[in-house]
């Protein structure tokens, strides 16, 4: 922990400590460390919770709590801070954290915003007057074409002085389509009439941009923090290049492509960024670049809130963020200048989140994922580490808010020993319950280019495929079997008697006992038979071992062949080394009716992921095409279309827009129009065949 | 019940001991040999078409159909050993008792690999037996059908008498009346009589494309009337569960028809409480794994049958009943795997005041709703001229009639010789044990070899002397050869377990679960006492 040093004692928190009561407008894990600051600082804290919160972390450690309609209800948060008194808001990330409108409404209601004025947020938040602001305060930007409506040859003329490869992307358009790279001039003429075919095509619009392309791309940004008197600092960098669909899953500070020269030259750029909006309190101005050449930065866009990623940044400075923005709210000056910054060591932070990976076809769909917490442990108080959670054991988590659920951050000396605690806390983290990305996170850390630091945005989606394991390991299945067979033997009853035939033991006579069949399933996987009788287990048509499971409160233990095994578990779960695996019970005559039911096609489409269907364009009885889509499931921002997997009739449709679904849960049938070999066929088919 | 704990005074070092061990132990393996052979029914080749149609082994769908894990009890799984030119293992049928959903049921399987499932008369005989165990304690029967109805070639060993083939149907239809659950899977033929094993059931489920039910078959059909019809037509599933209502469900294949019947027996009223108190089970304080080198192999050497009963009960906790009187037989009360049992075991030959201390314990345990048990190592009752006329013959009658009478659950298992009139006195088969067992080492028969081939000898030299004819000592011995071997054959457990004079041979060292899990089906049913018009004792000579 390093909340509190010589910079931000005690003495310098009389100001914050004016707000009296501050309400912290968010929830999970960034509720809970804002609210930690706040009892360092003496300072009372409210959380504002939503219904379905009612029994979440942030709620339970906060002094007192309100409930909101919504987080995202500017209204509801002011009014929240009334109803206790606040004298200030901490907004987090997301949420209201940049909304500018929510800044005003706070200073209208009398309520200190933590963050920057309304007008920086405002002119942040705006991407395109963002970038000219900076630009005009000598912060390079990513050449691109200035205006729209350019001609061909403007196109071809821009994209020269911009210098190759540069990117044309339609103006109009969104999410990659219709993007064009090109690489060599000659080819230029071509391809911007390609793009603009596509793009009109795709958006009815054939105005194109150009920009310059940034090969294996970094993401490194700066941390700045400023005051009400004008005073700026910048406190280091932070890479945050290992992404996944732009969402950063691993962060550290410093950066090994900077040396002290460019991190000292991106610093000020971005204490020039902050200045030239009038920013106060703690920012990150986020800057693009190209592996190859770190001195050849590029301003993104600045982010005018906490960032998620905040804790590398205060491992190595050794300053609280929380604590300085609660101050700088307050009006008070920072204590120490650029020159008193110094990077101490190295921290990685790695963020857990619910979700499920499903490999399929070489790539690696990341899933959300929901479930309660059936068991958690967090690697808290190891030396070097810190655990930012949102995470309570008994709680549920759902779909409705951002997947991640804690982070975990490590410190050393260098970067080698920041990640070898932050690999060690990884596999010490259980969370039982739900799916979570836990041992994906480890295994990337261990791959050897986040090892070398040679890290990139593309990197996780290139070697995702090889980061998720293929199959259950056998001692999963075994020690799951095996605790469901000591489960079968009931307690005594009230006399104190057991049923012999209760015992679970497979007894015959003769001395050799029957197998007692396991039918087992893990999300994701298929099927397997486990077979159980005295000390010994079968995994589907494998050879018997010897194997036995010993039991210490969550702990089971494994025996088998000389190896001892040792997993966590909680209801169907297992977790070991960050790994977890939900070993349900699978019902093959339930399985092989539900295929009989359909035909030897299937058709039983089913939710990949927990959410909530946001259209349904069949009806029951309609007759539909392979590949038409039928529904469609939300969550998170991640939106699913089901479609129809042969040509055939809707013989079952089991939600309605808005119906809450769970994962796998059937949401329509299709019932193939012609079965090969006609119904008879059909009703032939066997169980276990029914895909 | 703080009754004294037995200890065993057999030293595991003496040779005695590791003679006894060795013998027992090869006698073990010899019925774990043959119950394994026996577990593989009608053989490879009959195993593996079964399987090609899709269907389960049949000892897979009682696996199947029974709860995870469950014990199985099984009935006479050695039934026809040894006959009909080894053809019909196990009889071509499976019986026991295991849980279902829940709850102790009978289960009845036929074996198609043996012969298509059709009855032998040992097939009939071990079926019959199964639906008795099911009716003394009021067990739920199910009924795996897969089974081509009579064996026609021994038809007049198996159709005409009563306690042939109609004879199953009479009990299903009684038993059903007593209120004791019938159901039946089809789960391949049932043909002729055997159709109606699921048509006298309460519930019946058929398996689509496989179970057939049918008074005549298709060739019987053609030959009859002319028409031509499949077996699916005439018989399966479709007709029965659409058509006909000869069946209640219908499934897919073996283990949804078995998904059903657990289904249908978790809807069944729930069992009565057990009739007498249960306390929790306590490992035998003395180790069962002795029993081997404490009990002789050969009936004729003498040793203390408490080393046995040590050896089964709880806490090797016997509380003893007139131990300093009628020695020879060794009375008392114990638990065992929690449940309540009264011990009557065989010390040596029995004598009149013996047989006096074994009725007036039964009388006791009768009246105390403690079931019995019974373990028989008996040569008979004394003999002799002085005996006799101390009224021998009316003082066993009396602990006859008692062991006759008793309305407590009789449980036997001969650990030794079972000769004579010793063994109706220590409820042999005809008096109605709820079940009886024997050990590998058993024996039994109207009296040993050597006296049978004594008196036939006896008789027969009488005979030529009258004559007067002179029998020379080899011929004498010629004649004896021949009883004492077939006394020595027909004696033999596994003579005896083929033709279901018992419920099985049981390994020595299972006697104790198997005894638990028997009592256990006993509980299921209601003390005969607790109605009061009830019969009571027949008249004891006095």
């Amino acid at each position: 922990m390093t909340s509190s040093t010589s910079t931000t004692g005690p003495a310098g928190t009389a100001g914050a400590a004016l707000f009296g009561t501050v309400l912290v407008a968010n929830r999970g894990e960034i509720a809970v460390r804002i609210i930690r600051t706040l009892r360092e600082l003496g300072v009372r804290s409210a959380a504002a919770f939503t219904e379905a919160d009612a029994g979440a972390r942030h709620v339970r450690e906060a002094d007192t709590a309100v409930r909101v309609g919504s987080y995202l209800s500017a209204t509801d948060q002011v009014r929240a801070a009334a109803a206790v008194g606040a004298g200030a808001v901490h907004p987090g990330y997301g949420f209201l954290a940049e909304n500018a409108g929510f800044a005003r409404a706070c200073a209208e209601a009398g309520l200190v915003f933590i963050g920057p004025p309304a007008a920086a947020i405002e002119l942040m938040g705006d991407k395109i007057r963002a970038k000219e602001t900076v630009e005009a305060a000598g912060v390079p930007v990513v050449p691109g074409s200035s205006g729209s409506g350019l001609s061909d040859s403007e196109l071809a003329e821009a994209a020269r002085e911009i210098g190759l490869p540069v990117l044309l992307k339609p103006s109009a358009g969104g999410g990659g389509k219709g993007m064009r790279l090109v690489r060599d001039p000659a080819a230029l003429p071509e391809e911007i009439a390609a793009a603009r075919r596509e793009a009109l095509g795709s958006f009815g619009d054939d105005t194109l941009l150009v920009e310059r392309w940034i090969d294996r791309p970094r993401h490194i940004e700066i941390q700045v923090l400023a005051d009400a008197h004008g005073q700026v600092v910048h406190l280091g960098e932070r890479e945050c290049s290992l992404q996944r669909r732009h969402q950063k899953l691993i962060e550290e500070a410093p950066s090994v492509l900077l040396d002290p020269a460019t991190r000292a030259a991106m610093g000020e750029a971005a204490v020039q960024a902050a200045r030239s909006c009038g920013y106060t309190g703690a920012g990150t101005v986020e800057f693009i670049v190209p592996g190859a050449d770190p001195s050849a930065y590029f301003f993104m866009e600045m982010n005018t809130r906490l960032q998620v990623e905040h804790p590398v940044t205060e491992f190595v400075t050794g300053l609280d963020l929380v604590a300085w923005q609660l101050r700088v709210a307050a009006g008070e000056r920072l204590d120490f200048g650029q020159q008193d910054v110094t990077l101490t060591g190295h921290a990685v932070e790695a963020r857990i989140c619910a979700e499920t990976a499903r490999a399929a076809d070489g790539r690696v769909d990341f899933l959300p994922s929901a479930g309660p917490v059936l068991a958690l442990h967090e690697p808290a108080g190891r030396p070097g580490v810190r655990v930012d959670s949102g995470l309570l054991a008994g709680t549920e988590v759902g779909t409705a808010y951002d997947p991640m659920l804690a982070k975990v951050i490590a410190h050393g000396p260098d970067r080698a020993t920041a990640l070898r605690r932050l690999r060690a806390a990884l596999a010490e983290t259980v969370v039982l319950g739900l799916d979570t990305n836990t041992a994906f996170l480890r295994r990337l850390l261990e791959h050897p280019a986040v090892a070398a630091g040679e890290l990139d945005t593309g990197l996780i989606e290139r070697e995702a495929a090889a980061l998720v394991p293929g199959g259950v390991p056998d001692e999963v299945y075994a020690a799951a079997a095996l605790l469901r067979q000591a489960a079968l033997a009931p307690a005594p009853g009230p006399d104190g008697w057991t049923d012999p035939f209760s015992a679970a033991s497979g007894w015959r006579l003769g001395g050799e006992p029957a197998w007692t069949v396991h039918h087992l399933r893990v999300p994701g996987h298929e099927p397997v038979a486990v077979r159980v009788r005295q000390g010994e287990v079968r995994i589907g048509d494998g050879p018997a071992t010897a194997a036995a499971v010993s039991l210490d409160g969550p702990r089971a233990q494994l025996h088998t062949g000389g190896l001892v095994h040792t997993f966590v578990h909680a209801g169907d779960w297992l977790g070991r080394e960050g790994e977890s695996w939900w070993v349900q019970p699978y019902d093959p005559v339930a399985a092989a009716l539900r295929g009989a039911a359909l035909g030897a096609g299937g058709g039983a489409l089913t939710a990949p992921m927990p959410g909530t269907v946001t259209v349904v364009k069949v009806a029951k009885g309609e007759d539909v095409v392979a590949g038409q889509s039928l529904l469609v499931v939300e969550a998170m921002k991640m939106e699913h279309v089901i479609t129809a997997p042969h040509d055939g009739t809707v013989t079952e449709i089991d939600v309605g827009a808005g119906s809450t679904v769970a994962m796998d849960q059937v949401l329509a049938v299709v019932t193939p129009a012609e079965p090969p070999g006609g119904a008879q066929a059909a009703a032939d088919g066997r169980p276990g065949e029914a895909p | 019940m703080a009754a004294p704990a037995l200890s065993s005074a057999a030293d595991p070092a003496s040779e005695a001991f590791r003679v006894n061990t060795q013998a027992h132990t090869a006698l073990s393996a010899a019925l774990r040999d043959k119950l394994a052979a026996a577990r593989l029914g009608g053989g490879e080749k009959a195993r593996v078409r079964h399987t090609a149609r899709g269907k389960l082994l049949p000892r897979d769908r009682v696996d199947g159909l029974l709860d995870p894990g469950s014990p199985f009890l099984e009935l006479a799984p050695l039934a026809a050993d040894g006959m009909y030119e080894g053809q019909a293992p196990a009889a071509g049928v499976i019986a026991g008792i295991g849980r279902v959903a829940g709850r102790e049921v009978v289960v009845v399987a036929n074996d198609a690999t043996v012969k298509g499932g059709t009855y032998y008369p040992m097939t009939v005989k071990k079926h019959l037996r199964a639906q008795e165990v099911a009716l003394d304690n009021r067990l739920p029967c199910v009924y795996l059908v897969d089974s081509g109805g009579a064996f026609l070639p021994r038809q007049d060993e198996v159709f005409p008498d009563r306690d042939h083939f109609g004879r199953i149907f009479y009990n299903q239809a009684t038993m059903s009346a007593r209120g004791i659950p019938q159901i039946a899977a089809v789960l391949g033929s049932c043909t002729a009589g055997g159709a109606y094993v699921p048509a006298m059931s309460d519930e019946a489920v058929i398996v689509r494309n496989q179970g057939t039910i049918f008074l005549g078959g298709p060739p019987l059909v053609k030959a009859a009337t002319g028409e031509v019809v499949t077996a699916e037509e005439l018989g399966g599933g479709e007709v029965h569960s659409r058509v006909s209502g000869v069946t209640d469900h219908l499934a897919e294949d073996d283990a949804h028809a078995l998904s059903i019947v657990r289904d249908i027996v978790a809807t069944l009223p729930a069992r009565g409480a057990p009739p007498w108190t249960l306390r929790p089970a306590e490992e035998p304080a003395v180790d069962p794994a002795g029993l081997y080198g404490a009990v002789p192999v050969d009936s004729r050497t003498p040793y203390d049958v408490r080393e046995v009963i040590a050896r089964l009960v709880d806490g090797s906790r016997f509380a003893e009943f007139k131990a300093e009187y009628g020695t020879t037989l060794v009375t008392g009360f114990a638990h065992l795997h929690g449940h309540p049992v009264g011990i009557v075991a065989n010390n040596g030959i029995l004598f009149a005041e013996s047989a006096l201390k074994g009725a007036h314990f039964i009388e006791l345990c009768d009246q105390r709703g403690i079931p019995l048990l019974f373990l028989q190592n008996i040569s008979g009752f004394m003999v002799g001229r002085q005996y006799e006329a101390g009224g021998i013959a009316k003082h066993g009658a009396k602990m006859v009639t008692a062991v006759a009478c008793a309305r407590v659950p009789k449980l036997t298992v001969v650990i030794g010789g079972s000769y004579g009139a010793g063994n109706y006195s220590m409820c042999g088969r005809a008096y109605s044990p709820r079940f009886l067992w024997m050990w590998p080492n058993a024996k039994i028969s109207v009296m040993g070899g050597e006296q049978a081939a004594s008196v036939l000898a006896t008789v027969k030299r009488d005979q030529l002397a009258a004559a007067g004819e002179k029998w020379s000592e080899e011929a004498e011995e010629a004649f004896k050869q021949p009883v004492r071997e077939q006394y020595e054959t027909q004696g033999n457990a596994y003579y005896a377990t083929a033709r279901l004079w018992d419920d099985g041979v049981i390994d020595p060292l299972e006697t104790r679960t198997v005894l638990g899990l028997a009592l256990t089906a006993c509980a299921n049913a209601p003390l005969p006492t607790a109605d009061p018009a009830a019969p009571g004792y027949g008249v004891f000579r006095m």
